[in-house]
């Protein structure tokens, strides 16, 4: 799944999840092939952001797991103060959790 | 050998003279006189900033974009005096043109800095520090020195930027180079501005939490998102490596571990949304 800006979105996506409005009323279930007059409704409601089957969208500044973690390496290269270690810990189980539901299906 | 203290004073000097900066805008003298006047309405305040369109879009650009996280549009001046408060809007006008400077010159350092406004909103509103909008401002703010030093000491900077490639540590380099490092900077030109002193200490205390006296809590705010946001690696500055954390923070925001947890987990989704965000400035400058 993938979570996009309305403006990423095209026809022929499909939802994940419902799509909601600011005040949260559901507008659309999930598994909905979206549809040119959706989209426009969307845009009339004020939804910002859909999130859709798969992952439709290449975004380019998006990095693998591997690429995350050797980055996440080098920033704390040289550390050793406790609580910083800490924090890179807490990091580290953010990106597996992360990358687990954002593998293609 | 350079002299620092007189390096200091000079540097001062220039800062008091906003040499080479864009100069606040005209409406902020008119606004600033409405807002002192108690027979003037809201409403007479919004109409004024609504005649300025540049700083009215870019205004709501701000107010709009995952830092702040409203759930709903923020559509009218009127609508984010009442969200932000007047104190913020009044930031937002003065500190516009400081804002586009920041995505010009350096896109790391303002990814890094609008990273550093969600995190610290975050965690004001989990430590119930009072007004988080201004927190997150002040989060926005907090490496201003930092573009000075890019716009208004060009020279400098590329010796500083030198002087941190060969093992200086930043804060340092930069108080060899200019006398003072660009918290101070930072603060002193949001002194100059008569932004709130809240605020200022809290700039002032981002990489040193000692000196922070009357607002510790403020400080200690910025000082962890600043860490947090570095340790994810989001955006860039002068610090390639997480800088130093002062373990003081924990207890001064009252923090344990596992809460430490749910704050890096709450900033990621804002700091996906955010990257849009600058994409989508990106794509209009160029």
């Amino acid at each position: 799944m993938q979570r996009l800006p309305l403006t990423y979105i095209r026809p022929g996506m499909k939802t994940f999840e419902e799509v909601v409005d600011p005040s949260g009323r559901v507008l659309c279930g999930k598994g909905v092939v979206i549809t040119e007059d959706m989209l426009k409704r969307f845009q009339e409601l004020g939804v910002s952001y859909v999130t859709v089957e798969g992952t439709p969208v290449v975004l380019p500044w998006e990095k693998t797991l591997e690429e995350e973690l050797k980055e996440l390496e080098a920033r704390f290269e040289g550390i050793e103060e406790e609580n910083l270690l800490q924090i890179k810990e807490l990091i580290k189980e953010l990106l597996f959790e992360k990358f687990k539901f954002s593998r293609p299906e | 050998m350079i002299d620092s203290s007189e390096k200091r004073k000079e540097v001062k000097k220039k800062l008091r003279k906003l040499e080479g900066l864009p100069t606040l805008p005209p409406i902020v003298q008119k606004l600033n006189l409405l807002i002192e006047d108690e027979r003037v309405s809201l409403h007479q305040i919004a109409d004024l900033i609504e005649k300025d369109q540049v700083i009215t879009t870019k205004v709501l650009r701000l107010a709009n974009s995952a830092f702040y996280g409203f759930p709903r549009k923020v559509s009218t001046v009127s609508q984010a005096m009442m969200l932000l408060g007047m104190n913020v809007l009044k930031i937002l006008i003065m500190t516009s043109s400081i804002f586009d400077i920041i995505h010009k010159e350096d896109v790391g350092l303002w990814e890094h800095s609008i990273g550093v406004a969600a995190c610290a909103k975050i965690i004001a509103e989990k430590t119930e520090i009072k007004d988080p909008q201004e927190i997150a401002t002040a989060g926005l703010l907090h490496d201003l020195g930092r573009v000075i030093e890019m716009v208004s000491f060009r020279e400098e900077s590329k010796e500083i930027i030198a002087l941190i490639s060969q093992g200086e540590e930043p804060l340092q380099a930069e108080r060899k180079i200019l006398g003072l490092d660009h918290a101070e900077i930072g603060a002193f030109l949001m002194r100059q501005w008569n932004l709130p002193e809240r605020l200022i200490e809290a700039v002032s205390a981002h990489h040193q939490l000692d000196l922070s006296k009357k607002f510790k809590k403020e400080s200690a705010c910025l000082h962890l998102s600043d860490v947090l946001v570095h340790a994810r690696g989001y955006g860039r500055t002068l610090y390639d490596k997480v800088p130093p954390l002062d373990p003081s923070v924990f207890k001064i925001l009252g923090l344990s571990l596992p809460e430490i947890k749910e704050i890096i987990f709450s900033l990621e989704p804002k700091l996906y949304e955010l990257k849009f965000f600058t994409e989508e400035l990106k794509k209009e400058l160029s």
